[in-house]
């Protein structure tokens, strides 16, 4: 929020010396008050298109720009109205009614209305668009009357409000479909920003002005840039010198270099967990895994502190549930569930009868699995007879030989923890997803129907006691709950999103 | 003369073919599942399918060669697969980024590099030690050392020039040359360092050809025979160098261009390789050798303007 | 002095030689000198300081850093080494063979050498990276084919110049086979080149292979320089020291390749102060000087007393020329003549005040038409050359400079010296060309040397030599580059000059044929002293010195139609 201007060469000299007499090194490059009216928001994601089918997690910001979505989800993670302005389910929980705005208009000044909604919503299910899956069991979408849809579905879904205020429901203008190329890179949406295109390079920065006669709130900034960069360090200084008002910095030691960088104010945001997504229950791939004390065994043989202490700098909480502090399911108590017991672990893979131990392969993408990470790993799960054996993989490669040849029984992963309930146990515990091997066992059968069932807030107790019974059955492997910074400078405040890395492009505010 | 540069530019269409499809087949070895990238680990193997017949991927290699040679004959190289980009524009927003960097670095070191190696040339002795250790050192030192030492002396703490980002030269003169000013010094280092010693190893060894000694016999003045004949004379094998050094700065400024934030063609083309951006980098490669074959014909024009002898070789 | 020699004395190359043996050494014994395995990770012991055992501390994964350092350059300079054969096997046998044949091989070489050259690196590594897996070997091979050019350009150019040499145009016609000319002949000049080449595509190979390492693109799992420099640069801001070690040992092993390449560079190519044999300088006993010294009267034109000549400084000094009394009369023709190393060649120089670098007049006078010029500031020199003394050299192609036409060259030092307008200078050079019978001025003006013969451009040369009328001319055998009809034509050149002119002319030659033909007088040298002077009539007849005797002897006994080969010095080869 501070005016980029950068001494030219000529008066670069004098400039220096007057830093240098006065002392002054600090990030004191523009006197806070001068407003730019731009946000500048730096990033490592990069839109795949700005066709919403296309949108995915961290590169929301990008389409909240140009698109409205049905329901917006407030920083903490409550839903409110925005194109929808109600949204109930009838009993059965298989019909979901919206009720519609009948005041806006997309730029060509056709209306956006309940036809609207049906063309994108069944757009985005017949799409390649990563969450088209969402919709798999959206049956029909019933047009009632230019402000009424009603979505059918096959079964309950109890993340459909999410679906609606993230990627699924952002409403595009359905004259734009003809031309799918185009919608790429020229968005048509009802959003409070348009595209500045002249500004744009694709692939690097996204400019963005306002939009004129914008039906819904007022948001504080003129203009937003979005720019991309591959490395947090050119983002890191990009901040120091001003010349990027806010990003989220992932890297713990990016993080630390960042501590006591004078104007810049640091808020945690906690989404990703990092830990091994073990799924080969059944011992498809390695046989050992099918008995629960080994998979137990593997949990206790990681020492989570230290690694959390070494590798994240102590940026993050070490737990042993895959479920979120923002979800219901979240127990305190389970995140210390497995102590790092290397003797309670060799004691348990005797018990299955592997007490010397077996071979445990898994790939390794460096950008995830730091050499760090992967040698402390493999010392501790030497230490009770664990042989790790990293295979090395490139990303495309990675996903291959995961997902679709199924050649391993588990992969360390950062994963986003979402608020949703349903969410979490639809990616990671029913068959698909991160489930590849199908494993399921009776208690999973009993729970997962019930909460789907279940209006919102009923659920809770089924839901942890699922997770309850996921962690000591040892579903899984979870290292620790990661904490990135969302950071600001002087200009700018903003609220991390619950169950999002990067805040929604409402939660940044105009100061001064 | 002409008929030369025909010549080269016909070889160089044929490379472009040769190198194109070379390229093609080996990008299209199925190692990278570029549809499961695309539509996400989650999807299923249908909708992962539907996005290779989307993509064409479905067709055998030699039938989307032959659509991609047809497209790109008529200019058009489609668009990127991860970004939606127009390979063309993309490729075009930010080549100027990266040749601002080229051209600098080619000029600063063409003035440095053949100052030093001249003066170590002809002066010898304390001179030539004190330009020998520089070019070794600057050759030693790793290059991302010197780049981050002058990102936080300059950028962060002295405030001079901007840490990171590019502005068009058609937008802000002063602009653009603050913004580059710090990549190309950084990137200057080994260059000076490299092309130095060239120039000073052709300098002597011109110094010692006998008609040196026969212009001097002549009464001709000792600067005048430096600068007229010996510079002329050690020029071709420093611009071979220094060509050299031009066409690796296309894909060898990377990390320059990573930790400057600067969007160039090196960081582009590590991005884009990893993921498998099939059109982008036929586009990138294309780049490459058509930037290639032109530099190794304008440093053979020149040194055939230079010495006219190696026209004829 | 045998390169072994000139290897061991050379500072720099035993300096950087041993470094690099050491860091070697030390690589190799890693089993031995790390007491841990470079893998062993200890979490809780990240970024922890030395301990005993762990001199370096530990890294991020709180792993030995020594232990990886040496292991780590185990891969570093094996992969180095990988990517050196592969460019060794690639480019050395191609560029031999294209360069030796040329034909359909050539083309086909050339081009694909073009080809890899034009490859993108980085697309290249990356695709291949992705195909063939992520480990140090494959990457290494690839990138020995993509630096494979760089020798195959280099060989190809030396061999097809040394192919156009004399001496294997005479190898060939004694009828030996191919296959031992590349042998014996081929293989001996391509050697120093690529021995160079070796030791600065090592440094390059080690350095790109760290760059990748750096960029993330590398070995996985194994342990290299590139790796623990890119683990260090991650954790930059919380121990800066981890950069250091695998940056040091990065850095002093290319640095060392660096200085051995340049050290070896001037041992191989000899490009130390050129020492002409100073062996035979020194060691070769001479009898004294029969002819007593003329020190009372001294020529008007050259007159030359006790002048001394020495290469290097103190103890490793070498005199050359050892007390050397000469003289000139205007309109005279003296001969200087004696073996090659006798020094007559140093004293031409030293007289015209071109000694090559590192050589000087250490003594002794030398009057120039009156002036003496031992200790003559550099611009009254200057004066004296071209206008008074002037130069006809011994090679005529290599005394033209390649770079400018024939016209421009002799234009030149006449607008310089005599301020002449371009127009006048012009017309005096082509009058010149006239002079020296040269049939078509206008076109031998407007070529390049390499457009013209050998012959004509020692006309060239000493048309050039004219040009600013001069009174002494020093020819240094000014005719044995030449083929015998040509010497002839030359030689009457240089008579009807000297006459019509009246020129005072010293000839350097070791040729007694030419000597009885042109000169007045002549002065025999060995070993850097004149050992006879006198007549021609006089020293031809009835030499009195034994040296003078030999000579004359051997003149006598086998004419040569052709003077002995003498072989070109690996400098002038293009590197």
């Amino acid at each position: 929020m501070r005016i980029r201007r950068f001494p030219t060469v000529g008066t670069a000299g004098a400039v220096a010396v007057a830093l240098v007499l006065t002392g002054c090194s600090g990030a004191g490059g523009g006197a806070a008050g001068q407003s730019d009216p731009t946000l500048d928001i730096a990033t490592m994601t990069i839109p795949q298109s700005l066709d919403p089918v296309t949108a995915v997690g961290g590169a929301l910001p990008f389409f909240q720009a140009t698109y409205d979505s049905l329901l917006k989800r407030e920083p903490d993670g409550a839903y409110s109205p925005m194109l929808a302005t109600s949204w109930t389910w009838d009993p059965s929980r298989t019909k979901l009614s919206l009720a519609l705005r009948d005041d806006v208009k997309f730029d060509d000044g056709s209306a956006f209305d309940a036809s609207a909604v049906k063309a994108n919503l069944e757009r985005f299910k017949a799409s390649t668009g990563a969450n088209a899956k969402w919709f798999s069991g959206l049956k029909q979408v019933e047009v009632v009357d230019a402000t009424h849809v009603v979505l059918h579905l096959d079964a309950p879904d109890p993340a459909y409000p999410h679906y609606l205020s993230d990627a699924a429901g952002l409403m595009a203008n359905p004259a734009a479909f003809a031309d799918a190329e185009k919608l790429k890179t020229t968005p048509d949406g009802t959003g409070p920003y348009e595209l500045d295109a002249a500004q744009t390079v694709v692939g690097t920065k996204w400019v963005y002005r306002r939009a004129e006669n914008y039906w819904g709130e007022r948001l504080p900034f003129d203009g937003v840039t979005m720019t991309v960069f591959d490395n947090e360090t050119a983002i890191v200084n990009g901040l120091k010198t001003g010349q990027v008002d806010t990003a989220v910095i992932q890297d713990a030691n990016q993080q630390s270099s960042l501590d006591g960088a004078v104007g810049l104010t640091t808020t945690p945001v906690d989404f990703d967990f990092q830990g091994i997504l073990l799924f080969d229950r059944a011992g498809k791939v390695t046989p050992e895994l099918a008995d629960v004390r080994v998979r137990q065994a593997l949990n206790h043989a990681i020492d989570r502190k230290t690694m959390l202490e070494q590798i994240r700098r102590g940026k993050g909480a070490s737990t042993s549930q895959i479920f979120g502090t923002d979800t219901s399911a979240y127990q305190e108590d389970l995140d210390s569930y497995y102590a790092h017991d290397p003797e309670k672990a060799k004691r348990l893979l005797a018990e299955a009868g592997h007490a010397d131990g077996f071979e445990l392969k898994m790939p390794r993408m460096s950008s995830i699995v730091t050499e760090a990470i992967a040698s402390s790993l493999r010392s501790d799960l030497a230490d009770v007879g664990i042989t790790l054996t990293w295979v090395d993989v490139d990303q495309g490669d990675a996903l291959r030989r995961i997902f679709s040849d199924r050649e391993f029984s588990g992969f360390v992963m950062n994963l986003g923890q979402s608020a949703d309930d349903w969410l979490v146990i639809k990616d990671l515990v029913l068959p698909g997803t991160f489930n590849l091997f199908g494993y399921t066992d009776d208690t999973v059968k009993a729970l997962t129907p019930k909460i789907q069932a279940a209006p919102a807030g009923d659920a809770v107790e089924d839901v942890r006691a699922l997770n309850r019974h996921l962690v000591e059955n040892a579903w899984f492997v979870p290292f620790y709950r990661m904490s990135y910074a969302l950071v600001t400078d002087g200009g700018v405040t903003a609220r991390p999103q619950s169950g999002m890395a990067v805040p929604s492009l409402y939660n940044y505010q105009s100061v001064g | 003369m002409l008929g030369f540069v025909l010549r080269r530019l016909a070889a160089g269409v044929f490379l472009l073919f040769a190198i194109s499809f070379v390229s093609f087949v080996l990008l299209s070895v199925p190692h990278l599942d570029v549809a499961r990238q695309l539509v996400g680990q989650a999807a299923t193997q249908d909708v992962v399918d539907a996005k290779n017949a989307a993509l064409g991927l479905d067709q055998p290699v030699l039938a989307r060669y032959a659509s991609w040679l047809g497209d790109a004959v008529t200019g058009d190289l489609g668009t990127s697969w991860f970004t939606s980009e127009n390979v063309l524009t993309a490729i075009g927003n930010r080549l100027p980024v990266t040749l601002s960097l080229m051209l600098g670095v080619t000029l600063v070191t063409a003035v440095l590099a053949f100052s030093l190696g001249v003066w170590a040339g002809v002066r010898r002795g304390v001179v030539d030690r004190f330009v020998q250790v520089l070019g070794v050192v600057g050759y030693a030192l790793p290059g991302f050392l010197v780049t981050l030492v002058i990102v936080l002396v300059f950028a962060v703490q002295l405030r001079w020039f901007p840490a990171i980002g590019y502005v068009p030269l058609t937008s802000s003169v002063p602009g653009w040359l603050s913004t580059v000013v710090l990549p190309i010094l950084s990137l200057s280092v080994a260059s000076v360092a490299g092309v130095s010693q060239q120039v000073r190893g052709s300098v002597i060894d011109v110094l010692r050809q006998d008609y040196v000694r026969t212009l001097r016999a002549r009464g001709l003045p000792p600067r005048r025979v430096l600068f007229r004949h010996v510079l002329r004379n050690a020029s071709a094998p420093a611009l071979t160098v220094l060509g050299m050094q031009f066409v690796g700065l296309l894909g060898g400024a990377v990390l320059v261009e990573q930790i400057f934030g600067l969007p160039g063609i090196g960081s582009m083309t590590v991005t884009y390789t990893t993921r498998g951006d099939t059109p982008i980098i036929m586009g990138l490669v294309m780049t490459t050798v058509v930037c290639v074959v032109v530099i190794n014909l304008a440093v053979d024009v020149l040194i055939g303007w230079l010495n006219p002898k190696a026209r004829t070789a | 002095m045998s390169t072994a020699q000139r290897f061991l004395r050379n500072p720099q190359a035993m300096a950087s030689s041993a470094l690099l043996a050491l860091i070697v050494a030390a690589v190799l014994l890693a089993p031995v000198l790390a007491s841990h395995l470079p893998g062993a990770a200890e979490l809780g012991k990240a970024f922890a300081g030395p301990e005993p055992g762990h001199p370096l501390g530990f890294d991020s994964a709180g792993r030995d850093v020594w232990s990886r350092l040496l292991h780590g350059g185990g891969n570093s300079l094996g992969g180095a080494l990988i990517a050196l054969v592969v460019a060794l096997g690639l480019g050395v046998p191609s560029g031999l063979v294209a360069g030796y044949y040329g034909k359909w091989f050539d083309s086909l070489a050339n081009w694909a050498s073009n080809f890899v050259m034009a490859l993108p690196a980085m697309i290249v590594l990356l695709a291949s990276r992705a195909i063939l897996g992520p480990t140090v070997p494959v990457l290494m091979v690839v990138l020995g084919v993509l630096v494979a050019p760089s020798f195959f350009r280099l060989v190809r150019g030396i061999v097809a110049n040394v192919r156009r040499e004399l001496y294997v145009d005479a190898a060939r016609v004694s009828g030996l086979r191919d296959r031992r000319i590349i042998a014996r002949h081929v293989l001996i000049v391509v050697r120093a080149p690529i021995i160079i080449q070796v030791a600065l595509v090592a440094g390059i190979a080690i350095g790109l292979q760290a760059g990748l390492e750096f960029l993330g693109i590398g070995s996985g799992d194994a342990p290299t320089w590139g790796a623990m420099l890119n683990e260090a640069f991650q954790n930059l801001q919380r121990n800066p020291l981890l950069m250091l070690w695998p940056g040091l040992a990065l850095g002093l092993t290319s640095a060392a390749l660096v200085l051995l390449a340049s050290a070896l560079r001037d041992v191989l190519e000899d490009r130390g102060a050129p020492v002409p044999n100073p062996r035979a300088a020194r060691r070769v006993r001479v009898d004294p000087p029969t002819t007593p010294d003329t020190a009372g009267e001294r020529a008007s034109l050259l007159s030359v007393r006790d002048l001394a000549v020495s290469y290097g400084h103190g103890a490793t000094a070498v005199e050359v020329v050892r007390g050397v009394d000469l003289d000139v009369a205007e309109g005279e023709v003296v001969g200087l003549v004696g073996q090659s190393g006798s020094g007559k060649s140093q004293t031409a120089f030293s007289v015209l005040g071109i000694l090559p670098e590192g050589g000087r007049v250490t003594r002794g006078s030398v009057l120039v038409a009156g002036t003496e010029v031992v200790g003559l500031p550099e611009k009254e020199y200057r004066a004296l050359r071209g206008g008074v003394i002037a130069y006809v050299p011994q090679e005529p192609m290599s005394n033209l400079d390649p770079a400018f036409t024939v016209g421009s060259q002799l234009v030149e030092p006449i607008r310089v010296r005599l301020g002449s307008s371009r127009k006048a200078a012009t017309e005096r050079a082509l009058d010149l060309l006239r002079q020296v019978d040269i049939t078509d001025p206008r076109r031998v003006f407007d070529s390049h040397p390499h457009e013209i013969s050998g012959g004509m451009a020692q006309r060239v040369l000493i048309a050039g030599a004219m040009s600013c009328d001069p009174h002494l001319l020093i020819a240094d055998e000014p005719t044995t580059a030449l083929d015998v009809t040509v010497q002839a034509e030359v030689l009457d050149l240089l008579r009807r000059l000297q006459a019509e002119r009246g020129l005072g002319v010293l000839l350097v030659t070791h040729n007694l044929g030419v000597v009885a033909d042109l000169c007045d007088r002549v002065a025999v040298m060995e070993a850097g002293r004149v050992v006879e002077t006198g007549d021609v009539e006089q020293v031809l007849k009835r030499p009195r010195h034994p040296y003078t005797r030999t000579l004359v002897e051997a003149v006598l006994d086998d004419v040569p139609a052709r003077p002995a080969w003498v072989a070109p010095r690996i400098a002038e080869v293009p590197a």
